[in-house]
């Protein structure tokens, strides 16, 4: 089980930053001075694009999207989780003419289409809008959501994905033979389950250019804590960043995605007047319901191993990656019967963004547990180093 | 010990979706798919272990109602423990709601004139803005139709946790002893250097009881005393707040057939253990000194086990 500082060590070596793909012209400096990856968002009217916008980024309650209203002009919203993100919540009526900017800027195109509406017009709109970025950047990323599969039962539900699916695919063959090879993925979502959580991951997996080496950090943990799963996971919008390399499973998906969404409600709940500073913190709220999405709050100012006003400072001191030992991090864990041996799902904040969940058997976590929280402390490093390499390509290029 | 509880009210005011979910850990959005109960559906819930609630959930169509008030009158309101009587906040027919509800009052003092009365205000997720003043004028509608008896009423809805809070009070009416298991809460609080020590029933996660004294919310004059816990100024909601949080992940576990056991938490603000206390209770203890460890918590946990299972025996006993 301590054979992990090893294994540990030559992942973080493959990560000097000479090897590392060099920025595209699809992630922009954005007003904190920080590169961006963009995410557009479109749709037509009354798809959905704003609720799983809301949903995901602002906590908002699936219920309460009913209520929320037309977006008229593009919103940007910037959301920082293990990469900044800056997604662009387009009015139903946009084009590639009044997008206002080049499709190239873009990592990724999230086009939302309301399981009912089969006809013909989302499916021309979104068809112009793949030849469009096809032709300005055939390298971005093409994702189909086809939303509010809530509103559909199971059958018509996986007919009507499919129906879209084959119209998409016929209409782009008819325009031209080569876009054939166009990559589309469709996603079937909804924002009153976690299939919104999971397809969104699934799209962000593709932007974190780091994704290999927290992979490899996972697996390397797993296989040390006897872990049959382990998630890293952004806690306020409970998508999940990595995971190890068993198959995602997606019962065991969702119970993490409740699991945090309990421990993020319980967070604040018996919060003590009187009792306040208690803990040596890091610089950072709490993993809480609290706004993260305000933009002017960039990462200079969330990373607890970071010295204050770093911008342009470009001294990576080796000392301050590490995390001073009187940091509190916050970690919770619950059993589960009835599932011989037991399972105990643990809950360890690794970064102020990133909690890492894991399934242990409950014997093991009983009996060992300050193995596993040792490996939960080499795991920690690795990530707010790869964080920082991160930041430091970000802000300093 | 046997309890029986009345659950009245228009029919599609709510009463079975409410069951549905505070006894069947059934999630909110599933209950559009419950039916019309016809008649009366009993359920015998085993609360507390010795404790058997014998919910009498009635169906409100006019046909029913006319035959609890006649021919089953004596049925219906004989020993009756609790009468629970749900109205619909956007009610089109109030005035028949009371007629019928005045009646029931009327076989309730004929036949159990012992019995607690709680009103319900159901559905406030779909009552109007400004919601608390669509609340009280309602709520002074129905004390003015309760003549001089005593009624609680409350606001609820399924979608949040104020079910829990109604739900909470009226259990809390039926268990025999609840101040004694307060009073032993408090003692075990004091040991475990906690804040505050909850203990909660273990299929519903109502709350039996609280290390502190809680003043009823019948009562909004009472002076609360200026005790240790008023320090920390914690959220009125938080009893409510966490049966509703833990309920819906012990969903979520049933979902993948594993059955929620325990849980541990040191967060920024607080360190909590909630974990099994006797058969049919789990406990919450709440610290706020960071030096105390969760092992700790649940080694004190398992010393108290054998004094309240004891207590518990007891407390139904008499």
């Amino acid at each position: 089980m301590v054979n992990g500082p090893p294994s540990y060590a030559a992942t973080s070596t493959t990560l000097p930053r000479t090897q590392r793909p060099p920025l595209n012209g699809h992630k922009s400096l954005s007003g904190d001075g920080v590169t961006r990856t963009k995410i557009l968002l479109l749709g037509l009217r009354r798809a959905g694009k704003t609720s799983i916008q809301q949903v995901l980024f602002n906590n908002l309650p699936p219920k309460q999207t009913f209520y929320l209203e037309t977006t008229m002009r593009i919103v940007k919203h910037t959301f920082d989780t293990v990469i900044p993100l800056e997604i662009w919540d387009c009015p139903g009526n946009i084009t590639v003419e009044t997008l206002g900017a080049p499709l190239s800027q873009f990592a990724t195109m999230i086009f939302v289409i309301d399981i009912r509406d089969l006809y013909n017009q989302p499916i021309s709109k979104l068809v112009e809008f793949i030849v469009a970025a096809y032709q300005a950047n055939p390298d971005m990323s093409l994702e189909v959501f086809v939303h509010k599969a809530e509103k559909l039962q199971e059958d018509d539900k996986i007919e009507n994905f499919r129906q879209i699916h084959e119209r998409v695919s016929d209409r782009l063959l008819d325009i031209a033979p080569e876009y054939e090879q166009v990559q589309l993925n469709f996603h079937l979502t909804s924002v009153y389950d976690h299939s919104l959580h999971e397809a969104f991951s699934k799209v962000l997996h593709k932007l974190v250019d780091s994704l290999p080496y927290l992979e490899d950090l996972l697996n390397v943990f797993c296989a040390n804590s006897q872990s049959p799963k382990a998630f890293l996971f952004d806690t306020t919008s409970r998508l999940y960043i990595a995971t190890d390399a068993s198959p995602v499973d997606s019962a065991t998906f969702n119970l993490c995605c409740d699991y945090l969404q309990m421990l993020n409600s319980f967070g604040t709940l018996y919060k003590s007047a009187a009792a306040d500073a208690r803990r040596p913190l890091p610089t950072t709220p709490p993993p809480s319901a609290s706004s993260t999405s305000s933009p002017s709050r960039g990462p200079t100012a969330s990373d607890p191993g970071t010295p204050t006003g770093t911008e342009g400072t470009s001294t990576p001191n080796a000392t301050t990656l590490r995390p001073s030992r009187d940091l509190f991090y916050p970690s919770a864990s619950t059993s589960l019967h009835p599932s011989t041996p037991g399972t105990t799902l643990t809950y360890h904040l690794i970064t102020p963004q990133l909690a890492l969940l894991a399934l242990l058997p409950t014997s093991v976590y009983e009996g060992r547990r300050g193995l596993i929280e040792f490996n939960v402390v080499f795991f920690r490093e690795g990530v707010q180093e790869i964080s920082q390499v991160e930041k430091e390509a970000r802000t300093g290029g | 010990m046997k309890k029986k509880v009345l659950l009245m009210g228009a029919s599609g005011s709510g009463k079975t979706s409410m069951r549905s979910l505070i006894f069947s850990n059934n999630p909110a959005s599933l209950t559009a798919r419950l039916g019309a109960t016809i008649d009366v559906e009993q359920n015998h819930v085993r609360f507390l272990g010795d404790l058997i609630l014998n919910l009498w959930d009635c169906g409100g169509q006019d046909a029913f109602m006319d035959s609890y008030l006649t021919t089953q009158r004596s049925t219906i309101f004989q020993h009756v423990g609790v009468m629970i009587y749900v109205f619909d906040i956007e009610s089109q027919g109030m005035n028949k709601d009371l007629e019928y509800y005045r009646d029931c009052l009327e076989g309730l003092k004929q036949y159990s004139p012992e019995a607690a009365v709680f009103l319900l205000v159901h559905k406030m997720d779909l009552a109007r803005e400004p919601k608390n003043v669509v609340f009280e004028k309602k709520k002074r509608e129905l004390e003015e139709a309760s003549g001089e008896g005593a009624v609680t009423v409350f606001g609820t809805s399924i979608y949040d946790e104020s079910l829990y809070k109604a739900w909470s009070s009226i259990v809390h009416t039926l268990i025999p002893n609840a101040s004694v298991l307060s009073r032993h809460l408090t003692t075990f609080a004091a040991a475990c250097s906690a804040t505050e020590v909850v203990l909660f029933e273990r299929t519903t996660f109502l709350v039996i009881a609280t290390s502190s004294p809680v003043t009823p919310p019948s009562l909004p004059g009472a002076t609360a005393e200026q005790t240790d816990l008023d320090r920390h100024e914690l959220n009125p909601t938080r009893y409510e707040r966490t049966s509703e949080l833990v309920k819906a992940f012990k969903h979520s576990c049933s979902r993948v057939r594993e059955e929620f056991h325990s849980l541990e938490m040191e967060l920024y603000d607080f360190t909590a253990v909630l974990d099994e206390m006797t058969r049919n209770t789990y406990v919450l203890v709440i610290v706020h000194d960071p030096t105390i460890e969760t092992a700790a918590l649940k080694l004190n946990i398992r010393m108290a086990r054998r004094k309240f299972e004891e207590l518990q025996g007891d407390s139904l006993l008499s």
